[in-house]
């Protein structure tokens, strides 16, 4: 572990160990009798002798507050631990296996679930008799089915994982998955749970030891304490709260601890990010007072930051591409590269950790007047999001609500820019238009009633259903299937041909996607374009080394062997210095690493991020 | 000729989507009778969209999953018919790839220790041999042998495959299932890996299934291609083949709707999509997209039967005939 991700652990963690401590070491603390009665004094408050003061009986406070720490404590834990010791089994067991096991544990024990829990308690202090070993079965018993039910909704989830299959493929006995497998992986939602239970424990055994169902007078317990005190509540107020604030102080430092060592023992770490329209807008400079180009949208040195452990990472430097009405223009790139970012940011859509830091983003909206989208308040964006700009998503799947029908989704568009009238009609036109078989039926269905590409059609349908200017479309064949994709495609040109002046940026890692669709191409590579002109020039012949590599890794042609850019994309927190692909590239030169190339125009509407672009054929 | 290392006779695997309460559900026949063998050295691919029945059909033959009919032969044992010792055993000898390269890691174990647990299970290497098998193997495929300790979150995906791949050649095994190994991987990468597996398998004489939509990177890898479609396959035969001259009409469509840089294809791409499992048309399953589909086709699944006039191709077709001519 990490000493960064030990770090959030001390304090709650020095808490507690403070709390345990104090419980443990009561025998050799010079503490008075916790059970040594002085009528006398009754309900007096706290004197230099008697830090926290007397109780009904003349006792000390604080000696039977740390007293009874030992016995909420241990009950506590002991109940919890057994809860979850058993619980975890029940529910790994139920899980992994399912059928009978799954009917004789995790079902099993939810039969417990059905009785009123202060019932069941009653039901076994009264079999059993009170006291702390009592306390605790009946305890365990009731929380068990607590963690045999998160660990088996862990179990199911985790078992369908493909690393689990994996252990199964390399033959591992099933013993072996359970433990070392399935047990670390489902641990953490446990641990939560094991901070909720020993809170949970404690409450409930100072309520049965309210009741006089937990431990036995005159043995201390924050439980029978609040009970004696409740009846002197009038007198003396404070001791009441003594107990309680043990018991709610204890249980806060608990969950607190379990909370910061679940994050500690997640190896990816929690993700850090701050919200923050104001501060997206705040942070840019005014925007540069040249006038906009004639397009109908340019992209001027967009540059975008996220925050990281050693100051601001830039993920997105200095793009610029432009699009004419009509235009198709395709971002490609591979993961990494920041074309899905750059598509967000146009969008106005950028997660709340990325922030502009410089450039700007020219639309020209229906008016025909520009708009800097990097600078726009949020109520005119808003304005703007599916009237003059809309998207279409990957994943059409998960961008449908899956509880409302297609045409009420389809129909929303229409709404939120204020059509009132015929939306039913009109929906039903706009999915015609995309080509849905049966759009009068496909209106009143449900998204999952729908396939895969029917469903990306009705997606397509909301998006253009107010004429859009622009069309922002991010990989939205990708989880498609081939077949499929190409009637996607077909249905995207036909849109553009009949939506006449709709520019289209595609956002897209599938090259021979960008071949079919696209008219121009910005290539993107490590938070730049590298290389950005019309598509089938660049194609023809490319002008970055990375361009021509990576056509020429794509698996095409005859070619026995395929050529694979060596290495990887350079995480953003370290990027080379000079140009960012020199380390991959087989035409780098020393020269090439020590400053960073601009963008140089190479031939009309044309430009490549390369120092040596003559040379690239 | 010489007996396959493993294969499949007949597999059918039927999954039952929940129904009502007590319901058995409908039936989702995702495979419905596939024979496949793959030879010792062989790379077979498996191609389809999805709903074709190709990563079952991996699972069965590693019988990660029991198929419902049919059997699995490897070295003409029957799977089914071993006991769970042998089976486990039998498994240090054929392996599995999977697609995602961030599932099939555990996220919380070091990469070492994961490439190490196939050597452990089947008593291959401990301690300081397995180490050095581990560094090895580490190399082999083309990582840093000192990187062994680092969790699987602190490689890039590309990676993380490579890991995967280590791991599964761990057992030195002779056949490996590969499902979709580089769909989830970046282009410059994919390249990358497919000629680490295309590498490994000439150096160790490896018999691999390939699985994959993208029938590119099956054309470079494999040297058989076997095309399915709603649990069937359509047409099977040598890679070279199938892809200069596709004789079933599903593997003609699926090449012509795959875009490429070079040409401009979708001069008619397919219409309508893959029908639900759930309810396989009668007949031929391709015949309410195909276009060549005739009354005919609807009355009885076409069997598998050699191409006429061509050697070692298969096809499903009852127009087999008229395509040959």
């Amino acid at each position: 572990m990490r000493r960064a991700k030990i770090r959030p652990l001390i304090l709650p963690g020095v808490l507690a160990l403070a709390i345990i401590a104090l419980a443990v070491a009561a025998p050799i603390l010079p503490l008075t009798d916790p059970v040594r009665q002085d009528v006398a004094s009754r309900l007096t408050g706290p004197s230099a002798l008697h830090w926290l003061g007397q109780d009904e009986y003349g006792r000390d406070v604080l000696s039977r507050i740390i007293w009874g720490a030992r016995v909420s404590l241990s009950v506590a834990f002991a109940a919890a631990a057994a809860a979850a010791v058993a619980g975890t089994l029940l529910g790994l067991l139920g899980g992994y296996f399912r059928g009978v096991v799954e009917l004789l544990t995790v079902r099993a024990s939810e039969i417990v679930l059905c009785f009123p829990p202060l019932l069941l308690a009653l039901l076994v202090v009264t079999l059993l008799g009170p006291g702390a070993a009592t306390l605790v079965l009946s305890l365990a018993i009731l929380f068990a089915p607590g963690f045999a039910r998160v660990a088996y909704a862990e179990t199911l989830s985790a078992r369908a994982l493909d690393y689990v299959t994996a252990q199964q493929a390399l033959g591992a006995p099933t013993a072996r998955i359970l433990a070392r497998t399935l047990l670390p992986n489902i641990a953490p939602p446990l641990i939560v749970q094991f901070s909720l239970t020993v809170a949970a424990a404690m409450l409930l055994e100072s309520g049965l030891s309210f009741l006089g169902l937990g431990v036995v007078p005159p043995s201390p317990s924050w439980g029978l304490m609040i009970r004696g005190a409740r009846s002197a509540m009038e007198q003396a107020p404070l001791l009441l709260f003594w107990p309680c604030l043990a018991l709610t102080g204890t249980v806060l430092v608990l969950n607190l601890f379990c909370d910061r060592l679940r994050d500690a023992l997640d190896p990816r770490g929690r993700a850090s990010g701050k919200p923050g329209f104001l501060g997206r807008v705040l942070a840019l400079p005014p925007a540069p007072q040249t006038p906009a180009t004639p397009a109908l949208l340019s992209v001027e040195g967009l540059t975008l930051q996220v925050p990281g452990p050693k100051g601001p990472v830039t993920v997105v430097r200095d793009v610029g591409f432009t699009l004419a009405p009509g235009e198709t223009l395709a971002i490609v790139g591979e993961s990494g590269s920041g074309k899905t970012l750059t598509g967000l940011a146009i969008m106005g859509l950028l997660p709340a950790a990325v922030r502009p830091v410089a450039g700007r983003i020219m639309l020209a909206g229906r008016d025909g007047t520009p708009r800097d989208l990097l600078r726009l308040p949020e109520p005119e964006l808003r304005a703007m999001r599916g009237r003059d700009m809309a998207m279409i998503f990957q994943d059409p799947s998960s961008s449908l609500n899956p509880l409302l029908r297609v045409g009420a989704q389809v129909g929303e568009s229409l709404r939120a820019h204020g059509v009132t009238d015929g939306i039913r009609d009109r929906v039903v036109t706009l999915l015609r238009q995309v080509g849905l078989p049966d759009p009068e039926r496909a209106a009143v269905a449900y998204p999952h009633e729908l396939s895969g590409g029917q469903r990306q059609r009705a997606m397509i349908a909301a998006a253009i259903a107010n004429h859009p200017r622009l069309l922002l479309a991010d990989e939205p064949t990708t989880a498609l299937d081939v077949t499929v994709q190409a009637q996607i495609l077909t249905l995207l040109a036909e849109l553009k041909r009949a939506e006449g002046g709709m520019g289209m940026v595609f956002v897209t890692h599938n090259l021979a996607v960008v071949a079919e669709i696209a008219d121009r191409v910005a290539v993107m590579y490590a938070g730049e374009v590298v290389e950005e002109g019309p598509a089938a020039e660049v194609f023809a012949a490319p002008r970055h080394p990375y361009t021509a590599a990576l056509i020429e890794s794509t698996p095409e042609g005859d070619a026995e062997r395929l050529s694979a850019i060596p290495g990887a994309v350079p995480q953003p927190w370290a990027m080379p210095s000079g140009c960012r692909f020199a380390p991959r590239c087989a035409m780098a030169e020393p020269a090439c690493t020590a400053a960073a190339p601009a963008m140089e125009e190479t031939g009309p509407r044309r430009a490549a991020r390369c120092r040596r672009w003559k040379e690239v054929a | 000729m010489i007996a396959p290392l493993i294969r499949g006779e007949g597999l059918t695997r039927i999954f039952h989507r929940r129904g009502g309460f007590l319901g058995r559900g409908v039936p989702m026949l995702a495979l419905r009778g596939v024979d496949i063998a793959v030879n010792r050295g062989e790379a077979v691919g498996v191609v389809g969209e999805s709903g074709c029945g190709k990563s079952t059909l991996g699972r069965v033959m590693l019988r990660l999953m029991a198929p419902s009919g049919g059997r699995v032969l490897f070295e003409d044992r029957d799977l089914a018919t071993m006991g769970g010792a042998e089976l486990r055993a039998l498994r240090r000898r054929m392996q599995m790839v999977f697609q995602d390269p961030y599932g099939s890691l555990d996220p919380r174990r070091s990469v070492g220790a994961q490439i190490a647990d196939g050597m452990a299970i089947h008593g291959i290497a401990q301690g300081a041999e397995a180490a050095e098998r581990v560094a090895a193997l580490l190399r082999q495929v083309g990582l840093d042998p000192t990187h062994a300790q680092r969790l699987p979150h602190e490689f890039s995906g590309g990676q993380r495959q490579r890991i995967a791949i280590a791991r599964a050649l761990a057992t030195r095994p002779d056949f490996i299932v590969a499902d979709e190994p580089v769909s989830a991987l970046d282009v410059s990468i994919q390249a990358q890996v497919v000629n680490l597996l295309a590498d490994l398998r000439a150096e160790l004489g490896l018999a691999l299934m390939f699985i994959s939509h993208d029938l590119h990177v099956v054309r470079h890898l494999c040297d058989r291609v076997v095309v399915m479609y709603l649990g069937l396959v359509m047409e099977e035969g040598p890679a070279a083949e199938i892809f200069r001259a596709p004789a079933h009409p599903y593997t003609r469509a699926l090449l012509a709707a795959t875009p490429s840089m070079h040409h401009r294809a979708m001069t008619a791409p397919l219409a309508g999509e893959v029908p639900s499992i759930a309810r396989p048309p009668s007949g031929c399953v391709f015949r309410t997209r195909c276009p060549m589909a005739q009354p005919a086709c609807a009355e009885s699944i076409p069997v598998l039967r050699p191409l006429p006039g061509a050697d070692g191709r298969q096809i499903a077709c009852r127009r087999a005939e008229e395509i040959a001519a």
